[in-house]
Protein backbone atom coordinates (compact mmCIF):
# COMPACT_ATOMS: atom_id res chain seq x y z
CA UNK A 1 0.00 0.00 0.00
CA UNK A 2 2.98 2.29 0.62
CA UNK A 3 3.73 1.88 -3.09
CA UNK A 4 0.31 3.33 -3.92
CA UNK A 5 0.83 6.23 -1.53
CA UNK A 6 4.26 6.94 -2.99
CA UNK A 7 2.88 6.81 -6.50
CA UNK A 8 0.16 9.30 -5.58
CA UNK A 9 2.68 11.74 -4.11
CA UNK A 10 5.10 11.35 -7.01
CA UNK A 11 2.28 12.03 -9.49
CA UNK A 12 1.47 15.18 -7.52
CA UNK A 13 5.11 16.22 -7.49
CA UNK A 14 5.39 15.74 -11.27
CA UNK A 15 4.19 19.36 -11.55
CA UNK A 16 7.62 20.39 -10.23
CA UNK A 17 9.45 18.85 -13.22
CA UNK A 18 10.11 22.17 -14.97
CA UNK A 19 11.07 23.92 -11.73
CA UNK A 20 13.56 21.16 -11.00
CA UNK A 21 15.18 21.48 -14.43
CA UNK A 22 15.46 25.26 -13.92
CA UNK A 23 17.04 24.73 -10.48
CA UNK A 24 19.57 22.27 -11.93
CA UNK A 25 20.46 24.75 -14.69
CA UNK A 26 20.72 27.53 -12.13
CA UNK A 27 23.04 25.42 -9.98
CA UNK A 28 25.18 24.58 -13.02
CA UNK A 29 25.56 28.29 -13.74
CA UNK A 30 26.26 28.94 -10.04
CA UNK A 31 29.08 26.36 -10.09
CA UNK A 32 30.58 28.04 -13.16
CA UNK A 33 30.25 31.49 -11.59
CA UNK A 34 31.50 30.70 -8.10
CA UNK A 35 33.80 27.79 -8.94
CA UNK A 36 32.54 26.27 -5.71
CA UNK A 37 32.04 22.53 -5.42
CA UNK A 38 29.84 22.75 -2.31
CA UNK A 39 27.07 24.94 -3.63
CA UNK A 40 25.05 22.54 -5.87
CA UNK A 41 24.61 19.59 -3.47
CA UNK A 42 23.42 21.93 -0.71
CA UNK A 43 20.96 23.83 -2.93
CA UNK A 44 19.54 20.85 -4.83
CA UNK A 45 19.32 18.68 -1.76
CA UNK A 46 17.58 21.52 0.11
CA UNK A 47 15.09 22.30 -2.63
CA UNK A 48 14.26 18.69 -3.51
CA UNK A 49 14.01 17.79 0.18
CA UNK A 50 11.62 20.64 0.88
CA UNK A 51 9.60 20.08 -2.33
CA UNK A 52 8.90 16.54 -1.11
CA UNK A 53 7.06 18.07 1.85
CA UNK A 54 4.76 20.02 -0.44
CA UNK A 55 2.81 16.75 -0.84
CA UNK A 56 1.29 17.64 2.53
CA UNK A 57 -0.19 20.77 0.92
CA UNK A 58 -1.57 18.73 -1.97
CA UNK A 59 -3.16 16.36 0.56
CA UNK A 60 -4.61 19.26 2.48
CA UNK A 61 -6.12 20.93 -0.62
CA UNK A 62 -7.77 17.68 -1.76
CA UNK A 63 -8.53 16.53 1.82
CA UNK A 64 -7.04 13.26 0.61
CA UNK A 65 -6.12 11.79 3.96
CA UNK A 66 -9.76 11.27 4.87
CA UNK A 67 -10.29 9.35 1.65
CA UNK A 68 -7.03 7.43 1.90
CA UNK A 69 -8.03 6.19 5.35
CA UNK A 70 -11.00 4.46 3.70
CA UNK A 71 -8.59 2.43 1.55
CA UNK A 72 -6.81 -0.74 2.74
CA UNK A 73 -4.03 1.13 4.52
CA UNK A 74 -3.58 2.68 7.95
CA UNK A 75 -2.19 5.77 9.66
CA UNK A 76 1.17 4.10 10.31
CA UNK A 77 1.71 3.49 6.59
CA UNK A 78 0.65 7.02 5.77
CA UNK A 79 3.25 8.50 8.11
CA UNK A 80 5.91 6.00 7.06
CA UNK A 81 5.40 6.87 3.39
CA UNK A 82 5.93 10.59 4.04
CA UNK A 83 9.25 9.86 5.74
CA UNK A 84 10.36 7.49 2.98
CA UNK A 85 9.59 10.18 0.42
CA UNK A 86 11.35 12.92 2.41
CA UNK A 87 14.46 10.82 3.05
CA UNK A 88 14.74 9.50 -0.51
CA UNK A 89 14.16 13.00 -1.96
CA UNK A 90 16.87 14.49 0.26
CA UNK A 91 19.35 11.75 -0.59
CA UNK A 92 18.58 11.95 -4.30
CA UNK A 93 18.90 15.73 -4.14
CA UNK A 94 22.34 15.39 -2.57
CA UNK A 95 23.44 12.77 -5.10
CA UNK A 96 22.08 14.83 -7.99
CA UNK A 97 23.98 17.86 -6.69
CA UNK A 98 27.21 15.85 -6.45
CA UNK A 99 26.83 14.39 -9.93
CA UNK A 100 26.05 17.82 -11.35
CA UNK A 101 29.12 19.29 -9.65
CA UNK A 102 31.36 16.51 -10.98
CA UNK A 103 30.00 16.90 -14.53
CA UNK A 104 30.18 20.72 -14.57
CA UNK A 105 33.65 20.88 -13.00
CA UNK A 106 35.00 18.27 -15.40
CA UNK A 107 33.55 20.09 -18.41
CA UNK A 108 35.02 23.38 -17.08
CA UNK A 109 38.42 21.78 -16.53
CA UNK A 110 38.30 20.27 -20.01
CA UNK A 111 37.46 23.62 -21.58
CA UNK A 112 39.73 25.82 -19.43
CA UNK A 113 42.97 23.98 -19.07
CA UNK A 114 44.69 27.13 -17.76
CA UNK A 115 42.34 27.38 -14.76
CA UNK A 116 41.79 23.92 -13.28
CA UNK A 117 39.33 23.66 -10.40
CA UNK A 118 40.43 21.09 -7.89
CA UNK A 119 37.71 18.49 -7.44
CA UNK A 120 38.25 17.27 -3.92
CA UNK A 121 35.86 14.34 -3.65
CA UNK A 122 36.20 14.12 0.13
CA UNK A 123 35.14 17.76 0.56
CA UNK A 124 32.34 17.23 -1.94
CA UNK A 125 30.99 14.22 -0.05
CA UNK A 126 31.36 15.93 3.34
CA UNK A 127 29.65 19.11 2.16
CA UNK A 128 26.85 17.04 0.60
CA UNK A 129 26.44 15.17 3.88
CA UNK A 130 26.34 18.47 5.72
CA UNK A 131 23.58 19.64 3.35
CA UNK A 132 21.68 16.39 3.83
CA UNK A 133 22.03 16.74 7.60
CA UNK A 134 20.71 20.32 7.55
CA UNK A 135 17.70 19.38 5.41
CA UNK A 136 17.07 16.29 7.54
CA UNK A 137 17.00 18.52 10.59
CA UNK A 138 14.46 20.84 8.97
CA UNK A 139 12.35 17.91 7.80
CA UNK A 140 12.56 16.20 11.17
CA UNK A 141 11.15 19.34 12.77
CA UNK A 142 8.73 20.23 10.00
CA UNK A 143 6.96 16.90 9.46
CA UNK A 144 5.65 16.58 13.04
CA UNK A 145 4.77 20.31 12.92
CA UNK A 146 2.68 19.69 9.81
CA UNK A 147 0.95 16.72 11.43
CA UNK A 148 0.23 18.83 14.47
CA UNK A 149 -0.77 22.16 12.91
CA UNK A 150 -1.41 21.44 9.22
CA UNK A 151 0.66 22.25 6.13
CA UNK A 152 0.22 26.04 6.25
CA UNK A 153 0.46 26.69 9.99
CA UNK A 154 3.08 23.94 10.32
CA UNK A 155 5.54 25.98 8.26
CA UNK A 156 5.31 28.96 10.63
CA UNK A 157 5.53 26.71 13.67
CA UNK A 158 8.57 25.02 12.15
CA UNK A 159 10.40 28.33 11.80
CA UNK A 160 9.53 29.15 15.40
CA UNK A 161 10.80 25.72 16.53
CA UNK A 162 14.01 26.11 14.49
CA UNK A 163 14.52 29.58 16.00
CA UNK A 164 14.02 28.18 19.50
CA UNK A 165 16.52 25.37 18.84
CA UNK A 166 19.07 27.82 17.38
CA UNK A 167 18.50 30.15 20.34
CA UNK A 168 19.08 27.30 22.81
CA UNK A 169 22.30 26.24 21.04
CA UNK A 170 23.41 29.89 20.87
CA UNK A 171 22.57 30.26 24.56
CA UNK A 172 24.69 27.24 25.46
CA UNK A 173 27.59 28.65 23.42
CA UNK A 174 27.13 32.05 25.09
CA UNK A 175 27.05 30.47 28.56
CA UNK A 176 30.22 28.48 27.88
CA UNK A 177 31.95 31.70 26.80
CA UNK A 178 30.59 33.70 29.74
CA UNK A 179 31.42 31.17 32.40
CA UNK A 180 34.96 30.87 31.07
CA UNK A 181 34.75 27.11 30.81
CA UNK A 182 37.89 25.96 29.11
CA UNK A 183 36.99 24.19 25.90
CA UNK A 184 39.80 22.51 24.10
CA UNK A 185 38.98 23.55 20.52
CA UNK A 186 41.83 21.50 19.12
CA UNK A 187 40.43 18.39 20.74
CA UNK A 188 36.95 19.13 19.36
CA UNK A 189 38.42 19.68 15.89
CA UNK A 190 40.27 16.37 16.03
CA UNK A 191 37.17 14.63 17.30
CA UNK A 192 35.07 16.06 14.44
CA UNK A 193 37.70 15.09 11.86
CA UNK A 194 37.77 11.56 13.19
CA UNK A 195 34.11 10.92 13.93
CA UNK A 196 32.30 13.82 12.14
CA UNK A 197 30.89 11.72 9.31
CA UNK A 198 29.61 9.06 11.67
CA UNK A 199 28.15 11.66 13.99
CA UNK A 200 26.31 13.21 11.01
CA UNK A 201 24.98 9.85 9.83
CA UNK A 202 23.98 8.67 13.30
CA UNK A 203 22.33 11.92 14.28
CA UNK A 204 20.45 12.07 10.96
CA UNK A 205 19.09 8.57 11.55
CA UNK A 206 18.17 9.38 15.16
CA UNK A 207 16.50 12.65 14.12
CA UNK A 208 14.35 10.95 11.52
CA UNK A 209 13.49 8.10 13.88
CA UNK A 210 12.45 10.37 16.75
CA UNK A 211 10.59 12.64 14.34
CA UNK A 212 8.73 9.64 12.84
CA UNK A 213 7.70 8.42 16.30
CA UNK A 214 6.41 11.89 17.22
CA UNK A 215 4.57 12.29 13.91
CA UNK A 216 2.91 8.90 14.21
CA UNK A 217 1.85 9.60 17.77
CA UNK A 218 0.32 12.94 16.71
CA UNK A 219 -1.40 11.50 13.66
CA UNK A 220 -2.65 8.40 15.48
CA UNK A 221 -4.59 10.59 17.88
CA UNK A 222 -5.71 13.11 15.31
CA UNK A 223 -9.38 13.27 14.33
CA UNK B 1 -30.75 -12.12 6.39
CA UNK B 2 -27.04 -11.45 6.95
CA UNK B 3 -25.86 -7.95 7.66
CA UNK B 4 -22.93 -6.34 5.95
CA UNK B 5 -22.80 -3.63 8.62
CA UNK B 6 -23.86 -3.88 12.26
CA UNK B 7 -23.60 -0.83 14.48
CA UNK B 8 -24.06 -1.21 18.23
CA UNK B 9 -24.22 1.86 20.48
CA UNK B 10 -21.77 3.87 18.44
CA UNK B 11 -21.03 7.09 20.30
CA UNK B 12 -18.73 10.01 19.76
CA UNK B 13 -18.37 13.19 21.74
CA UNK B 14 -17.10 16.48 20.35
CA UNK B 15 -17.03 19.85 22.10
CA UNK B 16 -20.32 20.96 20.60
CA UNK B 17 -21.82 17.75 19.28
CA UNK B 18 -22.49 14.24 20.47
CA UNK B 19 -23.35 11.09 18.58
CA UNK B 20 -25.47 9.06 20.98
CA UNK B 21 -25.72 5.27 20.90
CA UNK B 22 -26.27 4.81 17.20
CA UNK B 23 -27.38 1.26 16.40
CA UNK B 24 -28.58 -0.03 13.04
CA UNK B 25 -27.82 -2.69 10.45
CA UNK B 26 -27.20 -2.68 6.75
CA UNK B 27 -28.50 -6.03 5.47
CA UNK B 28 -27.15 -7.79 2.39
CA UNK B 29 -28.93 -6.91 -0.83
CA UNK B 30 -30.25 -3.66 0.62
CA UNK B 31 -29.73 0.05 0.18
CA UNK B 32 -29.94 1.88 3.48
CA UNK B 33 -30.38 5.63 3.41
CA UNK B 34 -28.95 7.67 6.23
CA UNK B 35 -30.81 10.95 6.39
CA UNK B 36 -30.72 14.03 8.54
CA UNK B 37 -30.04 17.71 8.23
CA UNK B 38 -26.48 19.05 7.90
CA UNK B 39 -24.61 18.50 11.15
CA UNK B 40 -27.04 15.83 12.39
CA UNK B 41 -24.30 13.19 12.65
CA UNK B 42 -24.42 11.36 9.33
CA UNK B 43 -20.79 11.94 8.42
CA UNK B 44 -19.62 11.20 11.97
CA UNK B 45 -21.51 7.89 11.78
CA UNK B 46 -19.82 7.06 8.47
CA UNK B 47 -16.42 8.10 9.81
CA UNK B 48 -17.00 5.81 12.82
CA UNK B 49 -17.92 2.91 10.55
CA UNK B 50 -14.77 3.45 8.51
CA UNK B 51 -12.63 3.90 11.60
CA UNK B 52 -11.55 7.37 10.43
CA UNK B 53 -12.61 8.75 13.78
CA UNK B 54 -12.30 7.09 17.15
CA UNK B 55 -15.67 6.30 18.65
CA UNK B 56 -17.25 4.14 21.32
CA UNK B 57 -19.45 1.11 20.70
CA UNK B 58 -19.00 -1.70 18.21
CA UNK B 59 -18.95 -1.73 14.46
CA UNK B 60 -19.03 -5.04 12.66
CA UNK B 61 -18.53 -5.23 8.94
CA UNK B 62 -19.10 -8.58 7.20
CA UNK B 63 -19.46 -9.95 10.73
CA UNK B 64 -15.93 -8.89 11.71
CA UNK B 65 -14.80 -6.26 14.18
CA UNK B 66 -14.00 -3.22 12.06
CA UNK B 67 -11.07 -2.11 14.22
CA UNK B 68 -9.33 -5.48 14.48
CA UNK B 69 -9.72 -6.41 10.81
CA UNK B 70 -9.46 -2.95 9.31
CA UNK B 71 -7.30 -3.62 6.25
CA UNK B 72 -8.99 -6.90 5.37
CA UNK B 73 -12.43 -5.27 5.59
CA UNK B 74 -11.42 -2.22 3.59
CA UNK B 75 -10.33 -4.46 0.72
CA UNK B 76 -14.03 -5.20 0.20
CA UNK B 77 -15.47 -1.73 0.68
CA UNK B 78 -15.88 1.03 -1.85
CA UNK B 79 -16.20 4.52 -0.45
CA UNK B 80 -17.35 7.79 -1.96
CA UNK B 81 -16.89 10.93 0.08
CA UNK B 82 -18.42 14.18 -1.03
CA UNK B 83 -15.46 16.38 -0.10
CA UNK B 84 -12.43 14.13 -0.32
CA UNK B 85 -10.58 12.06 -2.92
CA UNK B 86 -7.05 10.86 -3.71
CA UNK B 87 -5.92 14.20 -5.12
CA UNK B 88 -7.28 16.94 -7.34
CA UNK B 89 -3.96 17.03 -9.19
CA UNK B 90 -4.17 13.58 -10.75
CA UNK B 91 -5.71 12.31 -13.95
CA UNK B 92 -8.18 9.41 -14.15
CA UNK B 93 -5.39 7.37 -15.75
CA UNK B 94 -3.07 8.01 -12.79
CA UNK B 95 -5.89 7.08 -10.39
CA UNK B 96 -6.03 3.68 -12.09
CA UNK B 97 -2.31 3.15 -11.68
CA UNK B 98 -2.43 4.16 -7.99
CA UNK B 99 -5.52 2.11 -7.09
CA UNK B 100 -3.94 -1.03 -8.56
CA UNK B 101 -1.46 -0.83 -5.70
CA UNK B 102 -4.15 -0.45 -3.06
CA UNK B 103 -6.60 -3.19 -4.04
CA UNK B 104 -5.64 -6.77 -4.80
CA UNK B 105 -8.91 -7.18 -6.69
CA UNK B 106 -8.69 -3.94 -8.70
CA UNK B 107 -10.28 -4.54 -12.10
CA UNK B 108 -8.56 -2.25 -14.59
CA UNK B 109 -10.87 -3.21 -17.48
CA UNK B 110 -13.94 -2.46 -15.43
CA UNK B 111 -12.53 0.94 -14.44
CA UNK B 112 -11.64 1.87 -18.03
CA UNK B 113 -15.09 0.75 -19.23
CA UNK B 114 -16.77 2.82 -16.52
CA UNK B 115 -14.74 5.86 -17.55
CA UNK B 116 -15.91 5.33 -21.13
CA UNK B 117 -19.49 4.79 -20.01
CA UNK B 118 -19.40 8.03 -18.00
CA UNK B 119 -17.58 9.94 -20.78
CA UNK B 120 -14.74 10.85 -18.47
CA UNK B 121 -11.44 12.00 -19.99
CA UNK B 122 -8.41 9.98 -18.89
CA UNK B 123 -5.72 12.65 -19.26
CA UNK B 124 -7.40 15.70 -17.78
CA UNK B 125 -6.61 16.80 -14.22
CA UNK B 126 -9.44 16.04 -11.81
CA UNK B 127 -9.43 19.63 -10.57
CA UNK B 128 -10.67 20.68 -14.02
CA UNK B 129 -13.62 18.24 -13.92
CA UNK B 130 -17.17 19.46 -13.27
CA UNK B 131 -18.84 18.39 -9.98
CA UNK B 132 -20.80 15.69 -11.83
CA UNK B 133 -17.67 14.35 -13.53
CA UNK B 134 -15.79 14.30 -10.23
CA UNK B 135 -18.59 12.35 -8.59
CA UNK B 136 -18.77 9.87 -11.47
CA UNK B 137 -15.00 9.33 -11.23
CA UNK B 138 -15.28 8.75 -7.47
CA UNK B 139 -18.04 6.20 -8.08
CA UNK B 140 -16.09 4.47 -10.88
CA UNK B 141 -13.11 4.28 -8.50
CA UNK B 142 -15.26 2.97 -5.66
CA UNK B 143 -16.81 0.09 -7.61
CA UNK B 144 -13.88 -1.03 -9.76
CA UNK B 145 -12.56 -3.54 -7.25
CA UNK B 146 -16.00 -5.19 -7.03
CA UNK B 147 -16.60 -4.35 -3.37
CA UNK B 148 -19.26 -6.13 -1.34
CA UNK B 149 -20.24 -2.90 0.33
CA UNK B 150 -20.50 0.67 -0.84
CA UNK B 151 -20.45 3.52 1.65
CA UNK B 152 -21.45 6.80 0.11
CA UNK B 153 -21.42 10.13 1.88
CA UNK B 154 -23.58 12.72 0.10
CA UNK B 155 -22.91 11.29 -3.37
CA UNK B 156 -25.57 13.42 -5.07
CA UNK B 157 -25.19 16.77 -3.36
CA UNK B 158 -24.57 19.69 -5.68
CA UNK B 159 -25.47 17.68 -8.80
CA UNK B 160 -28.16 18.46 -11.34
CA UNK B 161 -31.17 16.09 -11.58
CA UNK B 162 -29.94 14.41 -14.79
CA UNK B 163 -26.56 13.47 -13.30
CA UNK B 164 -28.23 12.50 -10.01
CA UNK B 165 -30.50 10.13 -11.88
CA UNK B 166 -27.58 8.59 -13.76
CA UNK B 167 -25.75 8.05 -10.50
CA UNK B 168 -28.77 6.46 -8.82
CA UNK B 169 -29.00 4.09 -11.80
CA UNK B 170 -25.40 3.03 -11.21
CA UNK B 171 -26.25 2.18 -7.60
CA UNK B 172 -29.33 0.21 -8.66
CA UNK B 173 -27.29 -1.82 -11.15
CA UNK B 174 -24.54 -2.40 -8.59
CA UNK B 175 -27.01 -3.94 -6.13
CA UNK B 176 -28.79 -5.97 -8.80
CA UNK B 177 -25.52 -7.58 -9.95
CA UNK B 178 -24.99 -9.44 -6.66
CA UNK B 179 -27.49 -10.01 -3.85
CA UNK B 180 -24.82 -10.10 -1.16
CA UNK B 181 -23.89 -6.48 -1.84
CA UNK B 182 -25.26 -3.52 0.04
CA UNK B 183 -25.09 0.24 0.05
CA UNK B 184 -25.12 2.70 2.90
CA UNK B 185 -25.93 6.08 1.46
CA UNK B 186 -25.99 9.26 3.47
CA UNK B 187 -27.78 12.23 2.00
CA UNK B 188 -29.89 15.21 2.76
CA UNK B 189 -31.53 14.98 -0.67
CA UNK B 190 -34.20 12.59 0.50
CA UNK B 191 -36.10 12.35 -2.81
CA UNK B 192 -33.24 10.22 -4.16
CA UNK B 193 -33.85 7.65 -1.47
CA UNK B 194 -37.57 7.24 -2.13
CA UNK B 195 -36.68 5.59 -5.41
CA UNK B 196 -33.82 3.33 -4.42
CA UNK B 197 -33.59 2.70 -0.68
CA UNK B 198 -34.93 -0.27 1.26
CA UNK B 199 -34.49 1.24 4.71
CA UNK B 200 -34.26 4.76 6.04
CA UNK B 201 -32.32 5.68 9.15
CA UNK B 202 -33.11 9.19 10.30
CA UNK B 203 -30.56 10.90 12.54
CA UNK B 204 -31.23 14.15 14.32
CA UNK B 205 -28.87 15.88 16.76
CA UNK B 206 -26.73 12.75 17.01
CA UNK B 207 -29.63 10.41 17.82
CA UNK B 208 -31.56 7.93 15.71
CA UNK B 209 -35.15 9.13 15.38
CA UNK B 210 -36.31 6.15 13.36
CA UNK B 211 -35.00 3.21 11.37
CA UNK B 212 -37.74 1.88 9.11
CA UNK B 213 -38.31 0.16 5.79
CA UNK B 214 -38.88 2.83 3.11
CA UNK B 215 -42.17 1.24 1.96
CA UNK B 216 -43.56 1.24 5.47
CA UNK B 217 -42.54 4.85 5.91
CA UNK B 218 -44.18 6.02 2.73
CA UNK B 219 -47.30 3.89 3.21
CA UNK B 220 -48.04 4.43 6.89
CA UNK B 221 -46.94 7.98 7.47
CA UNK B 222 -49.28 10.76 6.48
CA UNK B 223 -50.08 14.40 7.06
CA UNK B 224 -53.49 15.07 8.56
CA UNK B 225 -54.89 18.40 7.50
CA UNK B 226 -57.56 19.37 9.98
CA UNK B 227 -59.31 22.17 11.84
CA UNK B 228 -58.43 23.23 15.37
CA UNK B 229 -61.46 21.30 16.70
CA UNK B 230 -60.35 18.08 15.02
CA UNK B 231 -56.79 18.63 16.18
CA UNK B 232 -57.91 18.97 19.83
CA UNK B 233 -59.67 15.60 19.53
CA UNK B 234 -56.42 13.88 18.57
CA UNK B 235 -54.73 11.87 21.26
CA UNK B 236 -51.07 12.92 21.61
CA UNK B 237 -49.87 9.35 21.24
CA UNK B 238 -51.57 9.06 17.84
CA UNK B 239 -49.48 11.69 16.15
CA UNK B 240 -45.81 12.59 16.03
CA UNK B 241 -45.66 16.37 15.60
CA UNK B 242 -47.86 19.13 14.24
CA UNK B 243 -47.44 22.45 12.52
CA UNK B 244 -49.99 25.19 12.99
CA UNK B 245 -50.90 26.86 9.71
CA UNK B 246 -52.89 30.04 9.13
CA UNK B 247 -56.19 28.22 8.49
CA UNK B 248 -55.55 24.64 9.54
CA UNK B 249 -53.39 22.25 11.47
CA UNK B 250 -50.98 19.88 9.74
CA UNK B 251 -50.27 16.82 11.81
CA UNK B 252 -47.78 14.05 11.10
CA UNK B 253 -48.93 10.56 11.93
CA UNK B 254 -47.23 7.22 11.49
CA UNK B 255 -50.53 5.33 11.27
CA UNK B 256 -52.88 6.71 8.65
CA UNK B 257 -55.41 3.87 8.94
CA UNK B 258 -55.72 4.31 12.70
CA UNK B 259 -56.47 8.01 12.29
CA UNK B 260 -59.11 7.26 9.66
CA UNK B 261 -60.86 4.64 11.73
CA UNK B 262 -60.53 6.21 15.19
CA UNK B 263 -61.26 9.85 14.36
CA UNK B 264 -63.08 9.59 11.06
CA UNK B 265 -60.66 12.08 9.49
CA UNK B 266 -60.29 11.50 5.78
CA UNK B 267 -58.00 14.32 4.67
CA UNK B 268 -54.68 12.62 5.14
CA UNK B 269 -52.05 13.44 2.55
CA UNK B 270 -49.27 11.12 1.41
CA UNK B 271 -45.91 12.19 2.72
CA UNK B 272 -42.48 12.33 1.24
CA UNK B 273 -39.41 11.48 3.29
CA UNK B 274 -38.56 15.17 3.19
CA UNK B 275 -41.95 16.07 4.75
CA UNK B 276 -41.41 13.52 7.49
CA UNK B 277 -37.94 14.87 8.19
CA UNK B 278 -39.19 18.45 8.28
CA UNK B 279 -42.05 17.59 10.64
CA UNK B 280 -39.68 15.83 13.01
CA UNK B 281 -37.28 18.76 12.99
CA UNK B 282 -39.65 21.74 12.84
CA UNK B 283 -42.89 20.37 14.22
CA UNK B 284 -44.27 20.81 17.74
CA UNK B 285 -45.57 18.13 20.06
Amino acid sequence: MIKGLLKKDLCNLATYKTSLIIIILFCGIAIIGTESITIAPAIICGIVGMISLSTFSYDEISKSNKYILTLPTDRKELVKEKYILAIVATLLGGILGMVLTIIVVNIMNYLRLENIISLDYKSLVISTMGGIFAISFLQAVQIPSIYKWGAEKGRIQMFILVLIIVAILGGIYFLINKTNINVDMEMIKNFINKFGVWILITSTIIMYFVSYKISYKIYKNKE
Amino acid sequence: MDNNIELQNVSKKYKDFELKNISFNVPQGCIVGLIGENGAGKTTTIKSILNITKSGGTVKIFGKDSKKNEKEIKEEIGVVLDDSFLSEYLTAKQVNSIMKDFFKTWNENKYINLLKQFNLPTDKLIKDFSSGMKMKLKIATAISHNPKLLILDEPTSGLDPVVRNEILDIFRKYIEEDETRSILLSTHITTDLEHISDYIVFIEKGKIIFNLPTNELLENYGIIKCSKEDFIRLDKKDYITYQKGKYQYEVLTNDKSLIRSKYNITTIDKTSIEDIMLFYIKGEK
